[in-house]
């Protein structure tokens, strides 16, 4: 008997020709997938009475029980009144922001039909064409509602993308207690960003920083450093379309946040989540004065009830005028997604309505599930009481007043911004060189640029 | 007669026609027939080896050749992440070679693999010497060591991010009580690469000392007996035969250090998690920056080419070593 294998091969297959057909069957598969490459997002079939998906980062699976109760009674209200049925999906903040999910599912075709977006997104999305027409779905009413400046950055041609659920001016926060160790009162809260500089000093232990700014890079850090460069008059582009990056304004705010951080009295790296973490730098004792938004008087509020804190507004350099920036998410409608028309509908019907539950939806949001300046000035009257008291009647009254949208920018200017705000702030590059060399990669890359006005 | 000559002596196919039935006679109605094999058993072992490996090498080309091969076409093309894509031929690659924060990103890779690469043979093959007698604690150190490398390497960051963070980190007060105060070990871009590699090293040494442990047990204790009866010092014994012999084992550490640390399969969690690529892009390597053009920016075609060319690049480097020693073949005599 033999103790050779009985190999199941063609007994006429020689070596040549088995090596010939399996390379001829790789080769065809190959083929197959380079040929259809550029339609593979196409591909997907999608059933079209199926629920439109809400990617968001609050609920279902959110830590933050008003906040995922207000999305739930949103979307079973829509659900109770519409045929057409909308499912939340809830995607990890750290993922939805930072994370592959959304560029991978878009990328594939297989976006969301609602989402949520931030100006710093907004011209990705517009230019990429997938943000539908929501003004249609307006009532004229309804939009008069809204400032001009809050709409401002998701409009293009007259035309809204976006609708803002909240205004999320920025601010400083302190901490009484520092404050009270180092015989300071409210009385002594800053003015000048001198001023700022030499009481984070004071205020600066061998275990506490006397100040803090976001560290990190990233579209939160430029966010947070706008205002600076707004103070003293800088912009980053003029009205000609070119780079307005290289101006005295630009390299102060640079110097500024670099002197900070030279001076010792501000940390190179943050606690917790950021520095829009308010819990885990504020109060925790890592730092006497923190630049943060609104929301922190929530996070303050659910996290750290006890901790004594006081709020004032972004301090100006001694040239400058207040301004602050308010940033703010923003709901928005897949133009690719299964029912656009549909999708859209449901936006407006949610924050843009003249009906008076779309104007306590937003009001509620603004001060039972979040503490943010409401979008709408129906929304704002509707709560008049609770925007007049405490911290979030501070906000109303002193901050909110100097707020200048977050701008819309591409990624790639984000990117050249950001790099400045890194080189000079923690490595050390000479603010002026790095706005010039700045400036003429923002010159570069505007030539090009076709797409969305920046605003 | 073996029954491999019997076989021989006798047409194939015609092997069971003779045997006796197992179970009583065996009413058989017509000799059943075998085509005779044109295939020599030479080639016959030869089309067994490779059907063998063909559910493997199937694999491979469907999971990792057609997603190289996609790459390298994307690369091609402009794609803005929404489902445009636009044939740009060459224009990715020429727009790498003027893009300063490419280049930074290939320094910066360069400069963590040359660091890693020493630092994980010489911590790796230490570890492997220390624990390489087998005794009741040794057992307990190997796992200890090797410990780290079972955590997930996002928490493995996230432990480290607080270790070193300014002021109230254990290893920043250390620092401080040693008279260096002031020091940002993530923060400061003179320290964050430097950071960032200590933290690979602690987390795939206890990897590598298995990998060295396998090779110093293949060495024959005859060779040390014979030197320590000769005179010879632990020196000496390391000197001349222990790191002679490892060589096969050396050549296959340095290789997937290397490829580990240029590919970034692992640094990438730990700089994504610790730094984000910053401060002032000091921790930036190559895949970071990849990963950002694609999933930060959208610019998936760009971000295909710079794989591309990441891709040669580390093929050329293992070509290069296994040009220089022949394939991994290492002479003894």
């Amino acid at each position: 008997m033999s103790d050779k294998p009985k190999l199941f091969v063609p007994s006429s297959w020689s070596r040549r020709r088995f090596l010939r057909n399996s390379a001829t069957f790789a080769a065809a598969g190959v083929a197959s997938g380079v040929s259809g490459f550029p339609f593979i997002n196409k591909l997907p079939v999608r059933a079209q009475d199926a629920p439109l998906k809400f990617w968001q980062f609050y609920a279902p699976g959110g830590q933050v029980k008003p906040q995922v109760e207000w999305f739930e009674k949103m979307v079973a209200d829509w659900n109770d009144s519409h045929e057409q049925k909308v499912e939340l999906e809830f995607v990890p903040n750290k993922e939805y922001i930072n994370g592959p999910k959304l560029a991978t599912a878009f990328a594939s075709g297989q976006g969301p039909d609602v989402f949520i977006i931030s100006p710093g997104d907004f011209l990705r999305y517009y230019n990429g064409g997938v943000l539908q027409d929501l003004t249609p779905y307006i009532d004229e009413k309804a939009r008069a509602d809204f400032p001009e400046s809050v709409l401002a950055t998701r409009m293009v041609d007259g035309k809204i993308y976006g609708l803002p659920m909240e205004v999320e001016p920025m601010a400083m926060y302190y901490s009484v207690k520092a404050f009270e160790q180092a015989g300071l009162n409210e009385n002594d809260v800053p003015k000048t960003w001198d001023e700022l500089l030499e009481l984070g000093k004071k205020l600066t232990t061998p275990e506490r920083y006397g100040l803090l700014f976001q560290t990190a890079p990233g579209y939160y850090q430029n966010f947070t450093w706008y205002p600076f460069l707004w103070q003293g008059g800088g912009e980053f582009q003029g009205a000609d379309g070119k780079s307005a990056f290289d101006s005295p304004a630009t390299v102060q705010a640079l110097k500024f946040w670099q002197d900070a951080v030279n001076s010792g009295a501000a940390p190179r790296q943050v606690l917790g989540n950021g520095a829009n973490d308010s819990v885990a730098n504020l109060a925790s004792g890592y730092c006497a004065i923190q630049n943060v938004g609104i929301w922190a008087i929530s996070q303050l509020k659910n996290n750290a009830k006890d901790f004594p804190y006081g709020v004032f507004r972004l301090p100006t350099p001694a040239n400058g005028k207040y301004v602050t920036v308010g940033g703010g998410w923003a709901f928005v409608a897949n133009a690719k997604g299964r029912n656009p028309e549909a999708a859209g509908q449901f936006c407006a019907w949610a924050l843009a309505s003249t009906e008076q539950g779309s104007v306590d939806r937003v009001a509620t949001w603004c001060t039972e599930a979040k503490s943010d300046m409401p979008p709408r000035d129906s929304a704002l009257k509707a709560r008049e009481a609770a925007f007049g008291e405490g911290m979030i009647g501070k906000f109303a009254r002193d901050i909110h007043p100097g707020t200048r949208a977050e701008p819309r920018v591409p990624p790639e200017v984000y990117k050249i911004i950001s790099d400045a705000i890194q080189q000079t702030m923690q490595g050390g590059a000479d603010p002026q060189a790095t706005a010039s060399a700045a400036s003429q990669q923002l010159d570069a890359y505007l030539a090009s640029y076709s797409g969305a006005p920046l605003l | 007669m073996s029954s491999r000559t019997a076989n021989a002596a006798q047409p194939r196919g015609e092997a069971f026609a003779g045997s006796e039935p197992l179970h009583g006679p065996m009413i058989t109605t017509a000799k059943p027939k075998f085509k005779r094999s044109r295939i020599s058993s030479r080639h016959q072992e030869w089309i067994a080896g490779y059907l063998f490996v063909l559910p493997d090498a199937l694999g491979l080309l469907v999971f990792l050749g057609l997603p190289m091969l996609l790459s390298l076409v994307l690369g091609l093309y402009e794609v803005d992440g929404f489902g445009s894509y636009r044939f740009v031929g060459m224009a990715n690659y020429a727009k790498m070679m003027s893009d300063r924060l490419f280049w930074q990103s290939a320094k910066v890779t360069a400069l963590y693999a040359v660091m890693l690469v020493p630092l994980l043979y010489v911590c790796g093959l230490g570890l492997a010497l220390l624990v390489q007698k087998t005794n009741r604690f040794n057992g307990f150190i190997r796992s200890m060591f090797f410990a780290p490398h079972m955590i997930s390497l996002v928490v493995v960051a996230l432990v480290w991010q607080f270790l070193v963070v300014d002021k109230i980190g254990v290893l920043t007060r250390l620092a401080s009580a040693l008279g260096f105060s002031g020091i940002s070990l993530l923060g400061d871009p003179d320290f964050a690469l430097f950071t960032v590699v200590a933290v690979s090293v602690w987390f795939l040494m206890g990897y590598y000392m298995l990998i060295f442990l396998g090779g110093l047990q293949d060495i024959p204790a005859m060779y040390y007996e014979a030197a320590t009866m000769d005179g010879a010092g632990p020196f000496a014994r390391f000197w001349y035969i222990t790191l002679p012999l490892l060589k096969p084992t050396s050549f296959f550490v340095i290789m997937i250090s290397m490829v580990a640390a240029v590919a970034g399969s692992q640094a990438f969690d730990i700089i994504w998690v610790m730094t984000s690529g910053g401060p002032a892009n000091s921790t930036s390597v190559l895949i970071v920056y990849i990963y950002q053009q694609a999933f930060g920016f959208g610019a998936f075609g760009y971000a295909a080419a710079m794989s591309s060319i990441l891709v040669i690049s580390l093929m050329v480097l293992t070509g290069l070593m296994f040009l220089l020693t022949r394939g991994g073949r290492f002479n003894y005599d």
